[in-house]
Formats: C-alpha cells, structure tokens, sequence
C-alpha cells in the first residue's frame, strides 16, 4: 500500500529525513518509535503533505501513485488520514458540519453520494458511539475549547468518518489518561481491517499494548535504526532509546 | 474670525431649517459646530480615516420616502418593531402590537416622556462633531423605555433604512431606558441605497441591575458614510452587552462610550467585514469609573481588497475603580496585500488593584490551520474560506435571535466565498 524509499526531506534548509525506506501492506499495523527529535513525526507530516517540508529526495508511492504529485487534500482524498498531535481550533464552524464537509469532499471524489444534513446526522450518531464521545461535542465549534484528550477523541471520529485506507495517528496518547487511551486505543483497534493500514507514531510503548503493531522501526537522526516484531516495543519500555542508539553506533550505521 | 472662502460641509448642512422642538439641546449643538471644521488626518483622532471623500460630496436634506420593507423583515419581527425611512418614522411599515404592556417604544415625535433625558448621556465635553450635527438637525427617533423590574422576552427590533436617490444627509436617534432591574434584547439595523451620510446617535441608560443586550447590524449602502455615536451609561450591577456588525459603508465610523457604576458590566463585541475600498473605523471609550466592574472587548476585522480597518480602544481605570477587570482584544485578518490594518489600545489605569489586558493580532491565515483542513481533503480555497468564514462567524455564535444569527452567518457566507461548503453552522 505504502512503498517508502529512501526518503529524504528538509525544514528550512535543515536536513530532518535522512533516507528513510518502508515498505505497509494492507492489514499490516507499524508502530515508528523513537527519541524526541528523531523525526517520527516529521515522517507523518511529510507524508500528510505539510507545505513546510521540502522532500529532497526518494520516492514514496501509495497505491502505485506517486505522493510528491500530490497536493495533501488530493491525498486526504486518495485514502491518508493523518491524526494530528495537536488538533487545530476553528471557531465558528461546528464540529458536525465540518465532519460532512469533509465526509461529502471524500464521497464525491469517490463518485459516492454526499449526505444531507439529516442523513449525516444519522450517520454520525453511530460513529461517535465508536469513541464514546457525548453528543454536546458535535454542536460545539470545531476543537474550540476542547481538551487534550477530546480532541484526540474528535481526531479518532474523523478517522472513522472518513474511513482511510492509511491512517497515520501522531502522538495519539500525549495528553491522553489511561481511561481516555484505552477507549480511543480500542476504537482504532475497531477500524483496522483487512484493506486498511495504520501507522502509530509515539515516543512511548504504552499504546502500542492496546494498538498492538506487527512492526517496529526505531527512528533517530531522520533515519530507521531499527526495524523487529512487536516484542521491540517491550523491550524499549525496558531499556530506553540508548541501547538501539548505541548498537547502530557500533553497527557501523552511517 | 470667519472665512468665506472654503465650504464647510457643518454650514452648509445647518443652513437649513433648524427642526422644531429641543431648542436648547439643539442651538448649543449648532454652536460647538459653528467653530469647527471637518476633521482631517492631521487631527491625531482621525489619523487614519480621511473624510476628504465626504467633504467633496453636497447633501441635501433627506426627504420622506417609502420602501419595501419584507426583505428587511425577519420571522420574528412581528409586533415588535420600529421602522425609520430617511429619518423619518414609518407607521405602516412599523408594528408594536406585541409590544408588552408597559414598554414604550414609540417614535420621539409621538413620546413626551423620557424626553427629558435626551442629549444627558455621556461626558458634556469632546462631542463628536457628527454627534452635533444629530442632536442640530435629527427630524425623528425611537424611543425605549422599559420599566422596572419587567424582562422582556420578545427582542425588539429598529430599521433605519435609507433610500437616497441624490446625496442625502439622515440623523437616525435611539433613547433606550431600562429602569431598574429590566431586561431587554435590542436589535439595532441600518441599511440604505444610493450616497448618504448618515450620522446615528443612541443614547442608553440601564439602571440598577438592568440588563440590556444590544445587536448592532450596520448594511449600509457601498457608497454611504456612516459615522456614529453611541453613549451608555450603566448603573451599579447593570450589564450592558452589545455586538457591532459592520458589513456596509463606504467609510463607517462606530464611537461607542461606556462608562460603568460599581460592578457594573459591559460587552463591546464588534466585526468588519470589509472588502473593495472600505474603511472601518471603531474609536471605543471604555469608562471604569467605580470598582468591580468588568469589561470585555472582542473587535475582529477581516480585510480584502484596498479596504482598511481601524481600531481604537480606549480603556480608562479611573483612581477609585479598585477590582476592575477589563479585557480587549483586536484580533484581524488581512486578505490581501493592499488591505491595511491600524490597531491601537490606549490603557490608563489609574488605579493599582486591577486585572487589564490587551491585545492585538493582524495577520493572514495560519498556515497550520490551512494545512490541518487540507489534511481532511478540502481544497486550498476551500480551506482558506472555511476559516475565513470561522474567524467572522466565531461573533455571531452567540447571537440569541435564531434567524437573525442565521441570516447573517449567510452574509457572512457569501462574503467569505464559503457559500459552496454547505451549512457550516
């Protein structure tokens, strides 16, 4: 689904992917781990298509099409969703509206029929069951007001609004409590399925016991150090980033 | 010392015949005008806002006119409105029949009460010279009055229309009284067509634990001016709220002036939409005259085109005004290159127990903001409208009229090109 090859982006001159290569099938779960400063969320802000990376190099194609070509609401549109580590605030646009908005932009580049607001509202009243989030919060402007944890929990109901066919979720836990993690780690959980792809970006191991990846890759210095089954995530809950840091070191990594 | 050579906008508008009725009230106003000129930028209060344009135009008086006012009407303007054309009252376009016992709302040419307290609100010194020319030559008015102790649950509604086939001048007048304890949910409009200048001036006094909320809606015509005034004085543990929407006018100008008792209240919200050549001015005079009073202020700007928006919001702590909160923001949004932004707050705080705070933004779009949007496959016009749309619609949220706030978040819709997104509210 998603083919990552040695990738390489800047921020402002500054070099912060440093060749990067990937490779997410379908129904796969990939946790990217890694120090702060690594660059694991640069990695999802590029792929999103954030305007302030400028991509130097590599190529990354997502279901045969190439990324670069794409602006990042033609790839919202072909499938990415990425969940934001922290959630814009628009005043004045409520949060239901905003959800059809982006569900009928999604829909009609699908050649799929757009919702009225009464079908969306039918819609939608099953969806926010999936994040147990209380109705008040559709009614409400756009992230305005909310708190940390609900607008993770508003980021987990766009994904499942405009059901992606890769999710990349960026620091989902940070600000999140056990109780609040626990729901939305079990509602992503949920939304996987066979022809859908996740990438959880996160510094700690604590997610990833409730989203539990097949892969992980530790990232430092813009690059993979590390790539192994779950069981890496346990072990850095362990032992920390150093000793990854250390044996590539002394890997002879470049 | 007089000169005959230049022609002064002020004579030439008093030359006219003076209205009948507020003699006094009217000559001392002709007399402060008498010594004045029309202010240029070299007046530091009119730094920005150039009325070269206006002094070019010679208006004549404003004669009555009728208009189709249905288009003007929301659903629940029935029984409880006051119609003004040119000045001039409206009885067939007007309908107080629901208007509950008690209250008068009624025209100044038909109201002998409450008369008395015209032209008393407010500092006795620095009027506005278009304040002058009001009280010299206004022809008409509304007049509210609302006793004690009686909420009103109906909000009452004023039109003042303009239909100016040749450059006329127009003085609309509001008295607005709410006796102790009162409520009321006021809704102020004005909308015009052809070159005016139109000059409205409110006075409003809300006593002891009176509540007066207030919707301003200014949809002047593209060629008109409007420069008005409004004064209100609130009483201890008075709360006055009130929200400016500008979206008209070639040049507008809004001075309100607020002075608040002991644990009094105030709310100066206000919106320009401005596109084109426009100018906005709001010059704010926030008066903390006894303690505990708190104030809050939200003036947002959106800027297009050549347009300019100016802001100056006084706040005045005076010594004995211990406990005072006040709050003011200027938050704008600059579309494009040419448009212009000056922000100004000017605190005096001249007593120590107090919580004030400013400030100021002027900018374009975030482009994190645009880029979270984009992430969710709206385009990048779609997206720049989207919060365009947001930062205007934000003030009018809280509007309690349903269709008035539905109406205007569909100006504001169209004014913001985010018609084609759908509902959004």
């Amino acid at each position: 689904m998603l083919s990552i090859k040695n990738l390489t982006a800047s921020i402002n001159g500054t070099p912060v992917l440093n060749g990067i290569d990937l490779e997410i099938r379908a129904g796969e779960t990939h946790a990217i781990m890694g120090p702060n400063g690594s660059g694991k969320s640069t990695l999802g802000k590029v792929l999103a298509g954030h305007p302030a990376y400028e991509v130097t190099g590599g190529e990354v194609l997502f279901e045969g099409q190439n990324l670069f070509e794409m602006e990042a609401d033609a790839r919202a549109r072909a499938g990415i969703f990425m969940g934001f580590q922290h959630p814009i605030e628009v005043p004045g646009v409520s949060n239901a509206s905003f959800l059809r908005l982006a569900y009928n932009k999604k829909a009609e580049a699908e050649g799929r029929d757009e919702l009225d607001p009464l079908e969306f509202d039918d819609f939608i009243h099953e969806k926010i069951k999936v994040v147990a989030m209380k109705e008040e919060f559709l009614d409400r402007s756009l992230n305005e007001g909310f708190s940390g944890g609900e607008k993770k929990r508003n980021e987990i109901l766009q994904m499942a609004v405009l059901e992606p066919r890769l999710a990349i979720l960026d620091e989902l836990d940070s600000g999140l409590d056990i109780d609040a993690l626990r729901v939305l780690g079990d509602a992503v959980n949920k939304l996987q399925r066979a022809d859908r792809a996740l990438l959880i970006i996160t510094h700690f191991p604590r997610i990833l016991e409730i989203i539990q990846p097949q892969f992980v890759h530790v990232l430092s210095g813009g690059r993979i150090l590390k790539s192994a089954g779950k069981e890496l995530a346990l072990e850095l809950e362990e032992r920390g980033y150093d000793w990854v840091l250390e044996e590539a070191a002394a890997g002879g990594a470049r | 010392m007089t000169s005959a050579v230049a022609s002064n906008l002020f004579a030439d508008l008093l030359s006219g015949p003076r209205p009948s009725e507020w003699d006094s009230l009217r000559e001392e106003a002709e007399a402060r005008l008498a010594r004045r000129d029309l202010p240029t930028t070299r007046d530091e209060d009119w730094k920005y806002t150039d009325l070269k344009a206006l002094g070019a135009i010679t208006f004549g008086p404003a004669p009555r006119a009728t208009v189709d006012v249905s288009g003007h009407l929301l659903p629940e303007m029935v029984g409880n409105r006051q119609v003004f054309v040119n000045g001039h009252h409206s009885p067939h376009a007007s309908c107080a029949s629901a208007v509950p016992a008690g209250v008068r709302f009624l025209p100044l040419s038909t109201a002998s009460e409450a008369c008395h307290a015209l032209g008393s609100v407010g500092p006795t010194h620095n009027q506005s010279p278009f304040e002058d020319l009001n009280t010299a030559r206004f022809v008409d008015g509304a007049v509210l009055l609302v006793p004690k102790n009686l909420k009103v649950a109906l909000p009452l509604h004023l039109l003042f229309l303009t239909k100016a086939e040749t450059p006329i001048t127009v003085f609309p007048r509001l008295m607005v009284v709410l006796e102790r304890g009162a409520e009321l949910e006021l809704v102020e409009e004005h909308h015009g067509e052809g070159t005016y200048l139109t000059c409205p001036v409110v006075e409003i006094r809300v006593a002891e634990g009176a509540v007066l909320r207030h919707e301003r809606v200014q949809r002047d015509s593209d060629e008109a001016f409007h420069l008005g005034t409004l004064k209100a004085e609130v009483a201890k543990g008075g709360q006055y709220h009130s929200r400016t929407l500008s979206f008209g006018a070639r040049l507008s100008r809004q001075q309100p002036w607020v002075r608040l008792a002991e644990s009094a209240e105030a709310t100066l919200d206000g919106l320009a939409l401005l596109d084109g050549a426009q100018v906005a001015d709001t010059h704010s005079f926030m008066l903390h005259a006894e303690p505990h009073a708190r104030s809050h202020q939200l003036h947002k700007c959106i800027v297009d085109g050549h347009a300019r928006a100016v802001f100056n919001g006084q706040v005045l702590v005076a010594p004995k005004a211990q406990g005072t909160d006040a709050k003011q923001q200027s938050r704008n949004l600059l579309l494009s290159e040419t448009a212009r932004v000056d922000t100004k707050p000017q605190l005096e705080i001249y007593a120590d127990d107090v919580k004030c705070s400013h400030g100021a933004t002027v900018g374009a779009l975030d482009p994190e903001e645009l880029f979270y949007l984009q992430s969710r496959g709206l385009n990048a016009d779609d997206a720049r409208n989207l919060l365009t749309y947001g930062f205007a619609a934000d003030v009018l949220t809280h509007i309690p009229v349903a269709s008035l706030r539905r109406a205007l978040r569909q100006l504001v819709m169209a004014r913001t090109q985010a018609a084609s997104l759908g509902d959004l509210a």
